[in-house]
């Protein structure tokens, strides 16, 4: 399983299928927001959204977008507060703001997020 | 929705060509609608508050094609029931008036990135809400708004709350522009109707000044509760700016907005075409503010046309469907115009102005005021009359016009930009009815009483 500082540190992309999203380290995720959509409920009753950690992986469906790079236009990206699995969340530091940029052919660029872009927790 | 792009297309097409053909007739008086077709803008209206709230995917999906079917049937109603289409292309023109101001500032100030390194206190934030409330009678509320929105939101990230960005839209998108005709679209109507220039700055100054102030003293106490104590970040207290290209794209925009057969005579009017000159300069702006803009400042700001897109789409809804409500309301003050004091068209024209464009409500309401004493709208140099001889009623419909456009996030056109760019930067901002019920009813409409007691009551 790859941390989020290796994938991170590696440039490893993502990947996205329609609405899922799958992220090639295992993450808690906090909040999202993308497009206009400020995602906070992911709870298996939420019709905007859903997780699930896996063994090397965690994916995510946004069920409001079922086209990824439609919904992300050019010079936006996905943003979302996220704490790797093991670390403590309550401790605030742990807290890491990523960027998602789908790019053709299903790949997701991971990066963390510009400090230029707005993102309140 | 291709197919309602290429309907309203061809309804458009055939109202140029019907209005070029009959061109000659065109100062024929046209019966008033029925008050049944106001239906389609107040169900717009509701949509617009309920659809976020009740049935967020239905109208985040279909909300273009909701505002469009609204405004055929207007557009429909007009043509065949009225045979006018004088009125649709009149404010088909102001539409496109309205979004090519709103479009080119929006993109240019998309290229623009100032980032401030301070320290979020309730001083800093009034510093910058007040210099924006200022700004904005040099570049247009839209242009302040836009400008300012990121920097003030980077500068409060770690305590931001909803009634920051509801108090920006207050003073920046709205209030603040009251003093120049370029600060907000009615005054800018007024001068091109033959009011002075400065004469906003002159007789709005002195209700201005304590209006904001009233403001920024109350955001100063709800912000003076909000202040994180033990923030361990370092600031430089450095204000950083890029992107000057944009800025003359911006100064470009700022100059076109006179370029007007009205302002300067020789600028050729496009009449019969509902466009100008000035437009065209404003629409090429747009394209060549997009093009040229530096990739790293249109990242950093996100910049994507979805904002000003739904703007486009609601407000051609809004356009058309709020044709009937305002030939009904023009008609309603020229009847009681006898009866209407300062007060009462500082009333009406503010809280029409917080529903309906405040544009056409302000020229409504002027063209009223303007009857009450004899005088006629269409000649400049009796509209300057009455701005010499009737200050307090052209204070009042002003006033009223501007300042009452906070009163909703549709009461102006950067409201709902501010809203939107707020919530990409994961923000949660209050619904359309927050925003009233626990904003603007509570705070604007106690300090707009203020303003009429003090000016306008009695007079």
């Amino acid at each position: 399983m790859k941390t989020l500082e290796q994938v991170l540190n590696e440039k490893i992309k993502g990947l996205y299928y329609g609405p899922r999203v799958i992220l090639p380290f295992v993450v808690d995720i906090l909040k999202v927001v993308i497009d206009d959509d400020i995602i906070t409920d992911f709870s298996p009753l939420s019709e905007i959204a859903y997780y699930e950690k896996q063994d090397n992986f965690t994916e995510i469906y946004f069920f409001e977008h079922k086209d990824i790079l439609k919904d992300v236009s050019k010079y936006e990206v996905i943003k979302m507060i996220v704490v790797e699995e093991g670390d403590d969340m309550f401790d605030l530091d742990n807290h890491k703001k990523i960027a998602l940029n789908p790019i053709e052919h299903h790949l997701l660029e991971i990066s963390k997020l510009d400090d230029d872009v707005i993102f309140i927790e | 929705m291709k197919k309602m792009k290429l309907i309203f297309l061809t309804i458009l097409v055939g109202i140029l060509t019907n209005s070029a053909l009959f061109a000659a007739s065109e100062e024929a008086t046209h019966q008033l609608p029925e008050t049944y077709m106001v239906i389609p803008f107040v169900l717009l209206l509701l949509m617009i508050a309920t659809g976020p709230l009740f049935y967020q995917h239905f109208w985040e999906h279909h909300y273009p094609k909701v505002a469009m079917v609204l405004g055929i049937i207007t557009i429909v109603y007009y043509l065949a029931v009225l045979h006018d289409s004088h009125s649709l292309l009149h404010t088909f023109a102001e539409y496109l008036s309205f979004i090519a101001l709103l479009a080119s500032l929006f993109v240019a100030s998309g290229g623009i990135l100032i980032n401030i390194d301070k320290k979020s206190t309730p001083l800093v934030n009034v510093a910058l809400l007040l210099f924006g409330a200022v700004i904005a009678n040099i570049i247009g509320t839209t242009g302040a708004s836009m400008l300012l929105i990121r920097p003030y939101i980077k500068i409060n990230r770690k305590r931001i709350k909803a009634y920051h960005i509801v108090f920006f839209i207050f003073l920046i998108s709205n209030i603040g522009g009251a003093l120049t005709p370029i600060g907000d679209p009615p005054l800018f109507l007024g001068f091109l109707r033959g009011i002075n220039f400065f004469w906003f700055l002159e007789h709005g100054w002195y209700i201005w000044l304590p209006t904001v102030i009233l403001l920024l003293i109350i955001f100063f106490i709800i912000d003076s509760r909000n202040v994180i104590d033990d923030d361990p970040a370092q600031y430089t207290g450095k204000i950083e700016f890029k992107g000057m290209k944009s800025v003359g794209y911006l100064a470009v925009i700022l100059i076109s907005v006179f370029i007007d057969p009205a302002v300067i005579p020789w600028v050729p009017s496009l009449a019969p075409l509902p466009i100008g000159i000035r437009e065209i300069i404003m629409f090429a702006v747009v394209y060549l503010a997009y093009k040229g803009a530096d990739e790293e400042i249109l990242k950093a700001n996100e910049f994507d046309f979805e904002p000003i897109k739904e703007v486009a789409y609601l407000f051609i809804g809004i356009f058309a469907t709020m044709i009937p409500a305002l030939q009904l309301i023009a008609h309603e003050a020229h009847v009681l115009g006898e009866q209407l004091n300062a007060g009462v068209f500082y009333w009406s024209t503010g809280l029409l102005s917080g529903f309906l464009d405040n544009a056409p409500t302000y020229l409504n309401f002027l063209s009223a005021a303007m009857g009450k004493f004899g005088l006629d709208i269409n000649d400049m140099q009796q509209v300057h009359q009455l701005s010499i001889e009737h200050v307090t009623y052209l204070q009042a419909i002003s006033i009223g016009a501007v300042f009452f456009g906070a009163m909703t996030y549709i009461g102006n056109g950067p409201n709902f930009m501010v809203k939107s760019i707020s919530e990409r930067s994961g923000i949660e901002t209050p619904s359309f009815f927050a925003y009233w019920f626990k904003f603007a009813i509570p705070i604007l409409i106690p300090v707009f009483a203020i303003v009429w007691f003090v000016f306008f009551k009695g007079a």
